[in-house]
C-alpha cells in the first residue's frame, strides 16, 4: 500500500518512530514493527491480517514523539490514552486508515494450518486459494463494529471497502449464552474458565489501558490483593482488578481475549461493563477527547441512584 | 465446608455456625457507624449476621474490598455512608456512589446476586433506620443461603463445555 507507506515517510521527517506493521516471513501475517526509516516504511502494510492494537506502546514511549498507524478501534484507545493523560496529543502523529474488520487468525491457523495463505480484500477471503465466508472469522469486536472509521487522525490512509459504519452481523453466541445465564451459572462458568488461567498475565500486557505497568496490584505483596497460587480463586481477583481497573477506561478493543493463551473470554466482562457504563452515565471511552475519566468525577444532580 | 477452619486475617469464616450466613458491613465512620453505634446504645432489636468495619469514608471502599469480602466468605457485603450532600469529607460519597451504582450492576455477571450487595446512606441520627436497614438486607440475603463464591466444585449441573474458539 503506496500510500501507507508515503504516510509513514512523511511522519518520519517528524517522528523518531513509526508503529505499524510489517509482513512476518514466517506466517505471511502483519506484525507490529517500529519504523525508524524511510527504506524500512517501504516494508509497511496493512490488511486484515494486522490485528494488533498499537496503542499499548505509546505509554512506553512518553516523551518521545512518534506516529502510530491506527484502525478505528485502535484509534479509541489513543482517544482514551489521551483522557488518560498517559499520552499528550501533540506528540503523536495519528495515521488512520480505513479497515474492513481483521481476521480471527488463531481460528483459521486451527482449521486450515499454521501460517496458510491468506488473501482478503475486504469482502472476499480466500484462505489457501478458495473463498471462504468471512463474517465467521473476524474477531469477536469486528462483527459488531461501531468504530470502523477512527476518530482522530492526522492523515488517513485508504477506504473501507464494505458499507458504513453499523453493526455488521450478530453477537457472539457465547456471550448470549452467558448473558442468559443465572448468578449462579455464572458462578459455575467463571470457575470453570478461571481453572485454566495460568498467570502469564498477558491480557495485562496486551491491554492498551493497563499502563500503570510494575505497580500493579495484581502483583504487590502491600496490599496483597492476589495471592501468587495458580488457581481458579487468585485468577479471579487478578480478572476482578482488571475490570474494575479498567471501568471507564476500556475501548473494547479485545485485546486481553486476543492475547489470552488459554482463551478465557475475559470480553464478556467488559463488555457488560461497557454497556452499564453507557446505562448509567452514557459514557464510552475513547469516543471524546475531552471527556473526564467517569470514575474520577461526578454530578450530584444526575447521579440519582439507590436510595435518596 | 472443607477449608471453613482454614480462616483468613478478617476472620469471616472462622466464626459463626457453618450455615449461618455472614454479612459484612462497610460503614463510614461520620455517619453510619454512628448511626449504627446510636441503634446499639438505644437497644433496638437487629439481626445478629452484620459483621462491622469502620472506614474513614464510604469512598474508601475500593468495589475490590467488596468482591475481596465474598471471595472470603461473605454471603452479602453492605456499604453505607453519609447521605449525599452530607459526606464529611464533602464528597467522598459521591465518589463511591457512581464505583457502588457500577459494581451492583456488574456483580451478577461475576456470579453475585445482586439481592447480596446493598449500598445506603445513613446518619449518625438516624438509629432507627440502621436497625431497619440491617433487618432488611438480612431477610433479602437469608433466603439465597450460603454464596460459596470461591472455593468449592462447580456444580456437576451445569458442566457443558463453555470453550468457543
Amino acid at each position: 500500500m503506496d500510500e501507507l507507506v508515503k504516510a509513514i515517510t512523511a511522519a518520519l521527517e517528524d517522528c523518531e518512530l513509526v508503529l505499524g506493521w510489517a509482513r512476518d516471513p514466517a506466517t505471511g501475517a502483519g506484525r507490529p514493527e517500529r519504523f525508524t526509516s524511510a527504506g524500512q516504511a517501504q516494508e509497511a502494510i496493512f490488511d486484515a491480517t494486522c490485528v494488533h492494537n498499537l496503542a499499548v506502546h505509546l505509554p512506553r514511549l512518553k516523551q518521545r514523539r512518534v506516529g502510530i498507524v491506527v484502525k478505528g478501534c485502535d484509534a479509541r484507545s489513543v482517544v482514551e490514552l489521551v483522557v488518560e493523560r498517559e499520552v499528550e496529543r501533540e506528540r503523536v502523529q495519528v495515521i488512520g486508515v480505513g479497515c474492513d474488520g481483521v481476521l480471527d487468525l488463531k481460528r483459521i491457523w486451527r482449521r486450515h494450518g499454521y501460517g496458510v495463505a491468506i488473501e482478503d480484500d475486504g469482502e472476499t477471503l480466500l484462505v489457501d486459494g478458495s473463498e471462504v465466508e468471512r463474517q465467521p472469522l473476524l474477531q469477536h469486536k469486528c462483527r459488531h463494529c461501531l468504530d470502523a472509521d477512527p476518530s482522530i487522525y492526522d492523515v488517513v490512509v485508504g477506504g473501507r471497502t464494505a458499507e458504513g459504519p453499523e453493526p455488521r452481523g450478530e453477537r457472539q453466541e457465547l456471550a448470549e449464552r452467558f448473558r442468559e445465564m443465572t448468578p449462579s451459572q455464572r458462578r459455575d462458568f467463571w470457575r470453570r474458565q478461571f481453572a485454566r488461567c495460568i498467570r502469564c498475565y498477558a491480557c495485562r500486557e496486551a491491554c492498551p489501558m493497563c499502563f500503570c505497568r510494575d505497580v500493579c496490584i495484581m502483583q504487590t505483596q502491600v496490599p496483597h490483593w492476589a495471592g501468587g497460587e495458580v488457581n481458579p480463586k487468585e485468577a479471579e481477583m487478578i480478572q476482578l482488578i482488571r475490570v474494575g481497573h479498567l471501568a471507564g477506561r476500556c475501548t473494547g478493543c479485545g485485546e486481553c481475549e486476543r492475547a489470552c493463551p488459554v482463551e478465557i473470554p475475559l470480553m464478556l466482562l467488559m463488555e457488560e461493563q461497557n454497556r452499564a457504563l453507557e446505562e448509567m452515565l452514557d459514557y464510552r471511552a475513547g469516543t471524546d477527547i475531552e471527556a473526564r475519566p467517569p470514575l474520577l468525577t461526578f454530578d450530584p444532580d444526575r447521579d440519582l441512584w439507590g436510595d435518596e | 465446608m472443607a477449608d471453613a477452619g482454614k480462616g483468613h486475617a478478617c476472620g469471616v469464616r472462622r466464626r459463626g455456625r457453618d450455615d449461618e450466613i455472614k454479612l459484612v458491613g462497610f460503614l463510614c465512620n461520620w455517619c453510619s457507624y454512628a448511626g449504627a453505634d446510636m441503634a446499639g446504645t438505644s437497644r433496638l432489636a437487629q439481626p445478629a449476621a452484620l459483621r462491622i468495619v469502620r472506614v474513614p469514608c464510604s469512598g474508601r471502599v475500593d468495589p475490590l474490598l467488596v468482591m475481596k469480602a465474598f471471595q472470603e466468605g461473605a454471603d452479602g457485603v453492605l456499604v453505607s455512608g453519609c447521605h449525599p450532600g452530607d459526606c464529611h469529607y464533602n464528597e467522598g460519597n459521591y465518589y463511591a456512589r457512581r464505583r457502588l451504582e457500577l459494581l451492583k450492576r456488574m456483580l451478577p455477571y461475576y456470579g453475585v446476586e445482586p439481592e447480596r450487595f446493598h449500598y445506603t446512606w445513613v446518619s449518625a441520627s438516624e438509629g432507627g433506620r440502621w436497625a431497619e436497614v440491617v433487618a432488611e438486607f438480612t431477610a433479602a440475603v437469608e433466603p439465597l443461603g450460603k454464596l460459596h463464591y470461591a472455593g468449592g466444585a462447580p456444580a456437576a449441573a451445569a458442566g457443558e463445555e463453555d470453550g468457543d474458539g
